[in-house]
C-alpha cells in the first residue's frame, strides 16, 4: 500500500511539474467547468481552477505527501492498523488538492471540512487520553473555521453564485463583502492557528510523527493561509489590514517566546511552524501574498524535514520527546543531524539555503515600506527569537550529553526513512532559489541603509549566542533571570491562552449545566412527572390495601364495583 | 457520607514521597547530571537536617511546609518518561484482556481452529499452576 500510494502521489507531482512548466512559460490559466444539473435558472456546476498558483501548491503537496509516506513505512512499522493510516492519509491529500483547484466556495467548504475531519481521525490516532483530548481542541477549534465559511457560502449567495474569483473588482466596497472578509479572515485563522485559537497546534503533536510531517507543517495549517491568498483582494480595506496584522504579529511574537521555554521537541517544532504562519499572515495582510505563497512553500519545504528527523529521533530514544533527556547525537546519527542542521539553518534564514530567500525577502519589504516602529520590532524580535530558540535546539539535542542512559547504543542506519529525508534535503535546499525563479517574473527593487540591511544579522548572531549561552547550564545568573519561576511559567505555557481558550470558555456553562440537571432534570422534573406520580400512585395504592384485606379478590371485585357506579351515574 | 480511607501512610513514608518528588522536580530544571547532583545533594542535606526529630508536631509541620513549597516551585513542564502516566506514549497501544476471547462469536473462532482447541486446556492448566504456587483461594474472596 505503501509503495503504491507513493509511486501514485511522486508521478501526480510530475505531471504538476510539467504543466506548471507549461502554464507559466505560456501565461495560462485553466478554468473547467462541469454542468451536472441546469433546470429553469438553477444550475449546479463542479468548477476547477488550475493557474500557476493552484499547480505549484499541488506540486509540493503531493512531493511532501508521497515522501511522508514513504516514510511511515518504516516509522509506523508496528502498527497494526497501517492500513487505515495510509487511507487516512491519502483521504487528506484528496481533499487538500480538493481545496487546492477549486474557485467557488461549495468545493472549498469540501475541502476545508475534510481536511478539519481527517486531520482529527489522525490525531486520535494513537488512542490515549492525551490523544482524545488533543483531537477534540483540533476538531473543535477548526469547527470554528467551517461555520464562518457556512456564513460566508450563504452570505455570497447574495451576489448570485459562489465562484467568489468574479466578484473582487467588482464589489470591494459593498457591505456584503465586508462581512464576507470579516468571517473569511476568521475562518483562516482558526486553520492557521492564529491568536485567540492557537491552543490546538502544539496540542495536536499527540499525533503520530508523519502527521505532523505533513499535516501540521505544511498542509493543514497552511491551508488557512491559502484561503486568504486567494481572497487576498478583500483584506484592501483599512480595517482588515490591521486587524490581521496585529493578530499575526503577536502569534509570530508569542510563539517565539513559547518555543524558547518549551521541552518537549515536537512542541518546539510546532511553535515554531505556528511563529513561521504568524509570519506569513503578516506579510499577507501588509498587501504582498506573492511573497506570503512563496514562504509557504519553502517552510513547508524544510519544517517537514525537520519534523521527519524529530520522528527518528524519537524512535531512537524509544519515545521519549523530552529534550532534556537528548543530547549529543550527532556523533551517533550524522546522516539525521545532518538534515536537522539544514532544515534548522534554513528556518532561521541563514544565507542562501531555502529559507533565506523567503524570509529576508519578507524582512526587507517590511523595512522599505515604512509601517509602525512596533511592527518593525516585533519582527525583527520574532527573527531574533527563531534563531534563538533553533540554537536552544540544536544545543540541546546534539551538542550536549547524552542524558538518558548511561550505556546506549543509537543508529539511524533506516534507510527507508533517510532516503525519504534526503528527497526533501534536496528540496529543502534549491527550493528557495527554483521558486523565487518560477513565482517572481521581476525582482523586487529594495533600496535600504546598509545597518537596516544587515539588522538580520545582528538579531540573528544575538540570537544564537543567546540560544547557546541559556542552554548551557553552568551559567547561572543568566538563567536564574530568564527562568525566574512566574516569568517562565507564564511564557512557556503561551501566556496561558489555552487554558483560557478552553477551559476559561467552558467552566461557566458547564457548571451551570451541572446546577441546571441537578435541580431540574433530577430535581423539581422527578417530583412533578417521573418518581413523583409514582410515589402519589403507590401511597393511594398502600391506603386502600387496608380494605382488600390482603385478597386479590376483592381487588379485582373493585374493578366491577367501578363500572356499576359508573353505569349507575351516566345512564340511570 | 464518609469515604472509607484507601490506605494509611506512615510519617516515614510521606517523607520519602515528598523527597522523591522532590528530586523529581529539581531534576526538571537542572537537566546537566552533575548541576542536577550538585542540588540533589543539597537538598539531601536539607531533608537531613530534620532527619531525627523527635517531636511529632513538628515534623508533621515540617513535612506540610515541604508540601506546601514543592507545590509552589513544581516545574511547568516535569520530565515524564514516555510510557509512564503524564507520558506522551502512555497507554498508546492497548491489550485487551485474555477473558475477551471467551465472548468470541462461533464464527469468529473458527478462524483460529487450533487455538481455541486448547484453549479450555490452557486455562486449566493455567488454574493448576497458580494454585500450586500461591495456594486454593478464599471462599469469602470469591463473593462481594
Amino acid at each position: 500500500m505503501c509503495f503504491n500510494s507513493l509511486f501514485f502521489l511522486f508521478f501526480f507531482m510530475l505531471i504538476n511539474f510539467f504543466f506548471l512548466v507549461y502554464f507559466i512559460m505560456n501565461g495560462l490559466s485553466v478554468f473547467f467547468e462541469w454542468e451536472n444539473v441546469t433546470f429553469n435558472s438553477m444550475s449546479i456546476v463542479m468548477s476547477i481552477l488550475l493557474d500557476w498558483m493552484s499547480l505549484l501548491f499541488m506540486m509540493f503537496v503531493s512531493l511532501i505527501s508521497s515522501v511522508v509516506i514513504f516514510y511511515s513505512k518504516s516509522y509506523m512499522n508496528s502498527e497494526l492498523n497501517l492500513n487505515r493510516f495510509i487511507i487516512l492519509v491519502l483521504m487528506f491529500v484528496f481533499s487538500m488538492v480538493l481545496l487546492i483547484i477549486s474557485p467557488n466556495l461549495i468545493s472549498i467548504l469540501l475541502g476545508w471540512d475534510g481536511l478539519g475531519l481527517i486531520s482529527y481521525c489522525l490525531v486520535i490516532y494513537y488512542q490515549n487520553l492525551k490523544s482524545y483530548n488533543a483531537g477534540m481542541l483540533t476538531a473543535l477549534s477548526n469547527r470554528i473555521g467551517d461555520v464562518m465559511i457556512l456564513m460566508v457560502i450563504c452570505w455570497v449567495m447574495n451576489y448570485g453564485s459562489w465562484n467568489y474569483i468574479f466578484y473582487f473588482d467588482f464589489m470591494k466596497n459593498d457591505y456584503v463583502m465586508f462581512i464576507i472578509s470579516f468571517m473569511i479572515i476568521i475562518a483562516a485563522m482558526t486553520k492557521s492557528a492564529q491568536i485567540p485559537f492557537s491552543s490546538w497546534l502544539p496540542a495536536a503533536m499527540a499525533a503520530p510523527t508523519p502527521v505532523s510531517a505533513l499535516v501540521h507543517s505544511s498542509t493543514l495549517v497552511t491551508a488557512g493561509v491559502y484561503l486568504l491568498i486567494r481572497f487576498n483582494y478583500l483584506l484592501i480595506d483599512m480595517f482588515f489590514f490591521k486587524v490581521l496584522l496585529f493578530l499575526s504579529i503577536l502569534t509570530m511574537f508569542m510563539s517565539g517566546i513559547s518555543a524558547n521555554y518549551e521541552f518537549d521537541l515536537k512542541k518546539i517544532i510546532a511553535l515554531s511552524t505556528l511563529s513561521q504562519l504568524g509570519l506569513m499572515m503578516s506579510i499577507l495582510s501588509l498587501g504582498f501574498p506573492d511573497i506570503a505563497f512563496f514562504h509557504l512553500l519553502t517552510h513547508s519545504m524544510f519544517k517537514a524535514l525537520l519534523f521527519m528527523c524529530a520522528g527518528v529521533i524519537i524512535h531512537m530514544m524509544n519515545d521519549i520527546q523530552d529534550i532534556r533527556y537528548m543530547g549529543g547525537l550527532s556523533l551517533y546519527i550524522p546522516l539525521t543531524s545532518l538534515c536537522l542542521n539544514i532544515s534548522n539553518l534554513s528556518l532561521c534564514g541563514i544565507p542562501f539555503l531555502s529559507g533565506f530567500y523567503s524570509k529576508d525577502l519578507i524582512l526587507e519589504m517590511v523595512s522599505f515600506n515604512s509601517f509602525n516602529l512596533m511592527v518593525f520590532i516585533l519582527f525583527y524580535l520574532s527573527t531574533g527569537l527563531t534563531v534563538f530558540y533553533t540554537f536552544r535546539l540544536i544545543m540541546y539535542v546534539m551538542i550536549n550529553d547524552f542524558n538518558l542512559m548511561m550505556i546506549y547504543n543509537l543508529y539511524d542506519e533506516d534507510y527507508i526513512m533517510l532516503n525519504s529525508m534526503f528527497v526533501l534535503l534536496f528540496m529543502s535546499l534549491l527550493s528557495g532559489s527554483f521558486l523565487s525563479w518560477f513565482i517572481f517574473s521581476y525582482p523586487y527593487m529594495i533600496y535600504l541603509p546598509f545597518n537596516l540591511k544587515l539588522m538580520v544579522i545582528y538579531v540573528s548572531i544575538l540570537g544564537s549566542i543567546l540560544g547557546f549561552m541559556v542552554s548551557n547550564m553552568s551559567i547561572y545568573s543568566l538563567n536564574k533571570l530568564l527562568m525566574s519561576y512566574n516569568l517562565s511559567s507564564f511564557l512557556c505555557l503561551m501566556w496561558f491562552m489555552p487554558n483560557l481558550s478552553t477551559y476559561g470558555l467552558s467552566y461557566i456553562y458547564l457548571n451551570f449545566s451541572q446546577i441546571l440537571f441537578k435541580n431540574i432534570d433530577m430535581g423539581w422534573s422527578e417530583i412533578y412527572s417521573g418518581k413523583g406520580i409514582f410515589n402519589i400512585l403507590k401511597n393511594y395504592s398502600v391506603f386502600y390495601n387496608v380494605y382488600q384485606m390482603n385478597n386479590f379478590k376483592i381487588y379485582l371485585f373493585s374493578f366491577i364495583l367501578y363500572f356499576m357506579i359508573l353505569f349507575i351515574f351516566f345512564f340511570i | 457520607m464518609a469515604q472509607i480511607p484507601l490506605g494509611v501512610k506512615t510519617h516515614a513514608q510521606k517523607v520519602c514521597s515528598l523527597y522523591k518528588r522532590a528530586l523529581r522536580n529539581l531534576e526538571a530544571y537542572y537537566d546537566r547530571r552533575h548541576v542536577y547532583r550538585y542540588q540533589a545533594v543539597l537538598l539531601r542535606e536539607r531533608f537531613d537536617k530534620h532527619a531525627k526529630e523527635t517531636n511529632m508536631i513538628k515534623a508533621n509541620e515540617l513535612l506540610k511546609e515541604g508540601e506546601e513549597e514543592l507545590f509552589l516551585k513544581q516545574h511547568p513542564i516535569p520530565k515524564y518518561f514516555a510510557t509512564s502516566p503524564g507520558g506522551v506514549a502512555h497507554e498508546r497501544v492497548v491489550t485487551p484482556p485474555d477473558w475477551v476471547l471467551d465472548y468470541w462469536h462461533p464464527l469468529e473462532k473458527a478462524q483460529y481452529p487450533e487455538y481455541f482447541k486448547k484453549r479450555e486446556q490452557r486455562k486449566k492448566e493455567f488454574v493448576a499452576m497458580w494454585e500450586k504456587e500461591y495456594g486454593k483461594p478464599d471462599e469469602k474472596d470469591k463473593h462481594h
